[in-house]
């Protein structure tokens, strides 16, 4: 397969590369940027989850070029250090996070606030996307904080089971609420971006951080689980047909006649959780199970003998020789 | 949209769930297992045999199971009677069962409590239940009346991944929790003096660098064991949790998994943890490895079980397979290496090749020309001859058979073959077959009659050895009977042989890799007048290499039938004939399954052996009917199982290149090497096999991309399936004749499966894996089904042809034949034959020094199938093709399947193409007309008269002269925007007014219109131009908001009735034909990501029967 094969199998990931950004996803934001304008008129924008940091880079190319605009960007993770972006490594429920977040921005509000944060997926369907749920969560209370009325609040969402509960829950705070999807996002996906615009919350919110927002559940009324009733938010395409397909497999010669030449990836991650464990495997030094080759008897003599199944471990040696049970599949 | 007032029809119901096992417990002898929202209830114990007690459907509504608590009794009898608190996501529900004397019987079940947050544990206070919630809250909840006691939040309300309940009251109730911020959270409910007021944790510890996915507190020990994120397992001592300010000391550190581990149980003396890697590691406390169970696949092993009382360990994987293990602690009993410690003064030389006779005698021989009988009852050495001819070179194959007949070969170097009898060495016969070097040696035997040695010598010549004994058994004759002839090559000997039953041909495998087919007794052959022909050919290559080879005048015979390089440069490396069949291993890391049909070789299927092991040496067929695969990994000697995907085996014996030798019986197997001078021998007690149990057989271990039905076989009274339910459970209606369903599914795991999904059990069974692809397979397309004796053979079973493609632009057809068969659980086999393949970048992979160049081409992936069914005779079908390159391409297939080519292409989409569907117009006094209709990401469908087309462009339907230069497919005869993103799904129908066609989006909307095939004026006809029909869209309708996700299934069952599937989990019908289609009702499903539908009529009784096949697998039905 060798180490094009990625960038023949996807084109933005390549183009990412190409152009610097430190994840594809930075076109997902030009993207949405470009059907709704997200950057129009705001100066101070805040990248929740910001990690490895492609949106921060869009905003502050977007904004931070304005002059007065200002770019924060939060990840509970550290980040590579981006110009005209100010880092904080925090815990985006915690309220000092939020107090830090406006202090920044010289105690006024924010206009825009991103979060293109993930989970790592289990696999497991239900719990990856209520993770999701709450991560999304997450950023829609610390945004009630740092957000200004009319304010602007982009996060992706799993178009899984549950979704018409997270825009139910968006349109208690939010006056339009879209899903988005923009074209370098691939079909095979689920992920899309709730575009929520018109920061508007319920008379007499107060913002606390101390309580988790807590996801809705469906209603016999207007959210129905299997019923004909369920809030469905209408679904916008972004990215022009003529920009380049996310699930069509490229040459390596594009179309546009630039030669191929291979990009090592911008930014790689830093200290991954299994770092340490790869480590150790390039050593050789995980644990190995022990085989009885490995622990070997000098003569055959001692062959007929169980191998010395060391007699610490006597819990269920009794029961193991009763065991006449003809199991059969 | 609003509800009418039928909207009650339709009802689908769930029939049947295949998907990750994410619960596990052993109560007593009883094995409960979550799936989805069911639960399995297995007996451990019945008459000896694990048996599957039930199936209790839809404990959790549309939540997945997660955990099991039963209530301790305080009588501590659980063995008729139990209260189970099941759980899962935000749902509880209590159900009290009666399991005794192998009766299953629910009693109760409350109803299904909603959390407000996801349950990360639960625990039984008595008779309430305190729960671990998703924002570090406890909640003391009585589950028989359904109402909140008391809800306490600790100060740091993070967001959990996992948390421990400890203590048996609420006072001492303690809480671990796994927080987002790696750290673990110990806190105590119960010191919340007020209701709701939030506590403090009281301790904090960290240590992981990733998030922790399972815990587990041995109370005894005061042990806590924490698995993670970061691969690693951590043990902590603890002490008693419940006393809060206790110290927490981290005392072991566990990496061994290459994956995250999802789950971790502490024991009395183990510690065992499962993960993504699929394996499922048993420690020691002190962190050694005692055992590993490897054999699940996919995306890891999602819960584990311990039965302490039994040692077993049970684990639930991704690919929905229950397994139970046996825990022996430190290896397995009864096998080991031993080194036999051949050294000794008093046996001079070194050992050059080792074989085992039998399971009990070794033989050695060494470079002096001694030959040495090992005895591994007696365990003494004992030189049977030495023969001064055989020093520095010799060969050594000992007989075939349960004792080795006996006998074993010599060869050396200038052409001599010695046979002996190992009782009677002194009787040992010695003949000079060639005037050069004696390259191989193989046996073939047939029962206990015929007993044949084949000596390969130079120019390829194989001498056949006739080897008989007299009645004394004293005296053996060996006589030479033939000489083949191997096809010319390089290194032109044969590796191995075997007589093909009833016993007139023996099939060889050669070094070339080829596979060959001679007859056993030529000149008999050539007597009759059968073997004319191919004795001519013989003698004809016979007669040119006689100035080098032979020194005989006979006649050597070549092969009646060949398959050149079969096996690849390396080499075959054994054949053996079992069940019909003949099976071939080679160095190529694959074995193929062949038949022999009108005395032709034929390839039926290659299969792939396990990853890594590019070196199968030896197939061998054991007492349950399945197969191990021997072969060698790296420097390991590996005994595999296809089945279970188990390496049942591992000697670490330094490769394949040292002489070596296998046997194996029922009772044990023996594998013999040759190392640093010395014959290191290991054993295994209970031959091949290894006492592991599969309670449920896996499926695809990855997702699964497309499901399309086959067909239906009805089977008479006589094959019964003996139902494992309860007969309570068949409920009153389901009963209809033996209908059974097959299926064939493919997955991003690579191999396609053919299911028999029974109408009367409720139960699926995999028929066959079919493991050709080499990339993820996407797409399945279906033709040719009929009957394995005609359409007058009233006998049940089903044939059809299937194509599948997927990932690397590779293509495969092959052909099924289910037939009854009373041996299995389904009562059926399926019969598996390859007949082509196709890859566009096939010719990448012949090109000399391609790892220096870079491959400009695009990863080409198929995305979807069509079977195009032309209406001429002996014409085969077209498959249409959707391609990620933006293509649809067309491929013709011949000679039923046999050849497969492509034929042509068109870019149309620009832009990658996920749906392509064929349907036929048929009109009175019309030709019957042929349409394609294509959909890409952009949400355009494009349609392809192709009838037209292929009038037009290849006359006569032969492929393009040059494969690399397709034709091209033209304009599409009408283009429709239907979507504003990609068209995930695509259906059409044939109605009055022409075709009503749907489609579905990854936006969630349906559209449907009406298409017309409108055909031109007569006037224009007459004038000599062609009667091409024009499409026109006559009603036009778009349901923007259908599903909240991609719409990956459609089925338009009739002009007013369609059913759709969405990865939003919802089956929903529509009412069709009164304008804007109309929601009727939807039903919430378990399977997430569900990537393809199909649908069928079953029976009048039956109704419709629907499969959904995502991350799992779905079966609805519903009545009509």
């Amino acid at each position: 397969m060798g180490r094009t094969s990625k960038d023949k199998r996807d084109v933005y990931y390549r183009l990412a590369k190409e152009n610097g950004w430190r994840a594809r996803s930075a076109f997902k934001l030009l993207q949405l940027d470009e059907e709704f304008h997200l950057f129009q008129g705001v100066t101070r924008a805040v990248d929740l989850c910001a990690a490895p940091g492609s949106w921060s880079q869009v905003l502050s190319q977007k904004i931070g070029g304005q002059g007065s605009g200002h770019v924060v960007a939060v990840d509970l993770q550290a980040m590579a250090p981006l110009p005209g972006v100010l880092q904080i490594q925090g815990d985006i429920t915690q309220l000092s996070t939020a107090k830090e977040i406006i202090q920044h921005f010289e105690g006024r509000p924010a206009d825009l606030v991103v979060c293109d944060g993930a989970p790592d997926v289990t696999g497991l369907h239900d719990v990856d996307e209520y993770m999701q749920a709450q991560l999304l969560l997450a950023a829609l209370n610390i945004a009630t904080h740092v957000l200004k009325p009319g304010g602007c609040f982009v996060a992706k969402i799993f178009r899984g089971r549950d979704v018409t509960l997270i825009y139910s829950q968006l349109r208690v705070f939010f006056s339009s609420v879209l899903c988005a999807k923009p074209r370098s996002s691939r079909n095979s996906s689920i992920e899309a971006f709730a575009v929520c615009q018109g920061y508007d919350p319920p008379e007499g919110f107060l913002p606390d951080l101390t309580k988790p927002l807590l996801d809705h559940s469906y209603d016999p009324d207007f959210n129905q689980l299997d019923g004909p009733t369920r809030i469905i938010v209408p679904f916008v395409t972004c990215g022009d047909l003529s920009s380049y397909d996310s699930d069509r497999s490229y040459p390596l010669d594009l179309e546009d006649g630039s030669e191929y030449k291979y990009t090592p990836p911008t930014q790689p991650p830093i200290s991954p959780p299994y770092q340490e464990a790869c480590t150790l495997k390039k050593k050789g030094r995980l644990a190995k199970e022990i085989r009885p080759q490995d622990c070997p008897i000098s003569t055959a003599d001692t062959l007929s003998q169980p191998l010395a199944a060391s007699q610490r471990h006597t819990l269920l040696a009794s029961e193991v020789e009763d065991n006449e049970m003809n199991c059969s599949p | 949209m609003e509800a009418h007032e039928d909207y009650v029809w339709p009802r689908a119901t769930s029939e049947l769930i295949l998907l990750p096992v994410t619960g596990l417990e052993c109560v007593g002898d009883r094995l409960l297992a979550g799936e989805g929202p069911d639960v399995l209830v297995y007996s451990l114990d019945f008459g000896g045999h694990l048996r599957m007690m039930k199936r209790v459907q839809n404990l959790l509504g549309h939540y997945l199971i997660h955990g099991f608590r039963v209530r301790p009794e305080p009588n501590g009898d659980l063995d008729s009677e139990a209260m189970v608190a099941v759980f899962g996501s935000k749902g509880l529900r209590i159900v009290k069962v009666s399991w005794g004397q192998g009766r299953f019987r629910e009693l109760w079940r409350s109803g299904l409590w909603n959390m407000t947050d996801w349950i990360w544990d639960a625990r039984w206070l008595e008779g309430n239940m305190a729960l671990a919630l998703g924002h570090n809250s406890v909640v003391l909840y009585d589950p028989v009346v359904g109402c909140m006691l008391q809800e306490v939040p600790c100060t740091d309300r993070c967001t959990l991944s996992s948390a421990c309940l400890i203590g048996d009251t609420w006072k001492e109730l303690t809480i671990v929790a796994g927080a987002v911020s790696n750290q673990l959270l110990v806190w105590y409910p119960a010191a919340a003096l007020i209701d709701n007021k939030p506590v403090a944790p009281d301790r904090r510890v960290s240590g992981h660098v990733g998030v922790i996915f399972s815990m587990s507190y041995l109370e005894s020990k005061g042990l806590l064991a924490t698995a993670s994120e970061d691969r690693s397992v951590r043990v902590w001592k603890v002490g008693d949790l419940r006393v809060p300010g206790g110290r927490v000391q981290n005392i072991g550190h566990c990496f061994g998994h290459s994956a995250r581990v999802w789950q971790v149980k502490l024991l009395e003396n183990y510690l065992i943890s499962a993960g993504e890697d699929c394996v499922c590691l048993v420690w020691s406390h002190e962190g050694e490895i005692l055992q590993a169970f490897r054999g699940h696949q996919g995306r890891g092993i999602r819960a584990i079980a311990a039965h302490e009382r039994q040692a077993w360990v049970v684990t639930g994987g991704d690919d929905s397979g229950i397994r139970l293990w046996h825990l022996v602690g430190r290896g397995y009993p009864g096998s080991g290496v031993s080194a036999l410690c051949f050294k000794s003064r008093s046996r001079p030389g070194t050992l050059k090749a080792v074989t085992l006779a039998g399971s009990w005698r070794l033989l050695a021989v060494t470079d002096t020309g001694a030959l040495y009988l090992y005895d591994l009852e007696v365990k003494c050495w004992e030189q049977l001859l030495e023969d001064k001819r055989f020093q520095s070179y010799c060969l050594l194959e000992a007989a075939p058979g349960p004792e080795g007949f006996g006998l074993c070969a010599m060869a050396n170097g200038e052409g001599r073959v010695k046979v002996v009898p190992i009782n009677t060495p002194t009787a040992a016969v010695d003949l000079t077959l060639f005037r050069g070097k004696v390259h191989s040696l193989s046996w073939a035997l047939r029962g206990y009659e015929e007993l044949l040695l084949l000596a390969s010598g130079p120019g390829g010549v194989v001498a056949c050895l006739e080897i008989s004994a007299a009645p004394s058994g004293k005296a053996i004759f060996v006589k030479e009977r033939c000489r083949y002839l191997l096809p010319p090559s390089k290194q032109r000997w044969h590796t191995c042989s075997a007589f093909l039953p009833p016993g007139d041909f023996l099939v060889c495998g050669d070094r070339r890799g080829s596979v060959l087919l001679f007859p056993s007794r030529p000149a008999l052959l050539k007597d009759l007048g059968v073997g004319g022909k191919a004795g001519a050919i013989a003698g004809a290559l016979g007669a040119g290499s006689s100035s080098e080879g032979a020194e005989t005048a006979s006649t050597e015979w070549g092969p009646v039938s060949a398959l050149p390089s079969l096996h690849g440069k390396q080499g075959v490396t054994s054949v053996t004939c079992h069940g019909g069949y003949v099976y071939t291993t080679g160095r190529d890391g694959a074995y193929y399954q062949l038949f022999v049909r009108g005395g032709q070789l034929q390839p039926v299927l290659r299969q792939k052996s396990c990853r890594g092991m590019n070196w199968v040496a030896g197939l061998r067929m054991v007492a349950d009917g399945s197969m191990v695969i021997l072969g060698f990994h790296a420097n390991e000697f590996v005994v595999w199982s296809p089945r279970s995907h188990e390496k049942l085996h591992i000697v670490n014996c330094g490769g394949g290149h040292r002489s070596w030798a296998f046997s194996d019986t029922e009772a044990a197997m023996a594998f013999a090497y040759l190392k640093d001078g010395d014959v290191m021998l290991y054993r295994a007690l209970g031959g091949c096999t290894r006492p592991h149990v599969i309670l449920r057989e896996s499926l695809h271990g990855r997702e699964i991309t497309c499901v399309k039905r086959v067909g239906t076989i009805t089977l008479g009274p006589e094959f019964e399936v003996p139902s494992f339910m309860q007969p309570d459970h068949v409920e009153p209606g389901s009963e209809g004749p033996g209908l059974t369903d097959i299926v064939i599914t493919c997955s991003e795991d690579t191999t396609v499966c053919v299911l028999a999904l029974p109408t009367v059990t409720g139960s699926a069974h995999a028929l066959t894996a079919v493991c050709n692809h080499i990339s993820s397979v996407r797409a399945l397309a279906v033709w040719g089904i009929g009957t394995p004796g005609g359409p007058q053979d009233p006998r049940p079973g089903l044939t059809a042809h299937v194509v599948s493609a997927g990932g690397r632009a590779e293509m495969h057809c092959f052909s099924i034949m289910v037939t009854p068969d009373p041996s299995t659980p389904s009562r059926l086999a399926c019969h598996v034959m390859h007949l082509s393949s196709h890859r566009l970048d096939e010719y990448w992979d012949r090109q000399r020094n391609r790892h220096r160049m870079v491959k400009v081409d695009p990863e080409t992936r198929y995305m979807s199938l069509a079977v195009c069914e032309l209406d001429r005779p002996g014409l085969g079908p077209l498959v249409a093709a959707a391609c990620s390159d933006g293509a649809v391409r067309l491929f013709l297939l011949q000679d039923s399947g046999r050849r497969l080519q492509l034929l042509a292409e068109t870019f149309h989409h620009k832009r990658c193409v996920l749906k392509v569907h064929s349907f036929t117009h048929e009109a009175p006094n019309q030709r019957r007309r042929l349409f394609l209709c294509s959909a890409a990401t952009d949400g355009s469908l494009a349609f392809w008269d192709l009838t037209t087309v292929l009038d037009h462009g290849s006359a006569a339907l032969e492929p393009p002269a040059d494969a690399g230069l397709p034709y091209r497919l033209g304009a599409p005869c009408l283009t429709l925007q239907a979507h504003s993103c990609g068209v995930n799904s695509l259906h059409t129908l044939p109605t009055r007014e022409g075709h009503l066609v749907a489609s579905g989006s990854e936006d969630g909307s349906l559209h449907v219109f009406v298409l017309a095939v409108e055909a031109p004026e007569l006037e224009e006809a007459m004038g000599g131009a062609e009667l091409v029909p024009q499409l026109r869209v006559l009603e036009e309708y778009s349901v923007p908001c259908a599903h909240a996700a991609h719409v990956t299934g459609l089925k338009i069952l009739s002009p007013s009735l369609m059913v759709s599937a969405s990865i939003d989990q919802r089956l929903t019908f529509w009412r069709l034909g009164h304008g804007e289609p109309t929601f009727m009702n939807s039903t919430v499903y378990h399977v997430p990501d569900v990537a393809d539908m199909d649908c069928w009529p079953v029976s009048p009784e039956f109704g419709h029967r629907c499969a959904l096949g995502g991350q799992g697998l779905e079966v609805y039905n519903w009545y009509d």
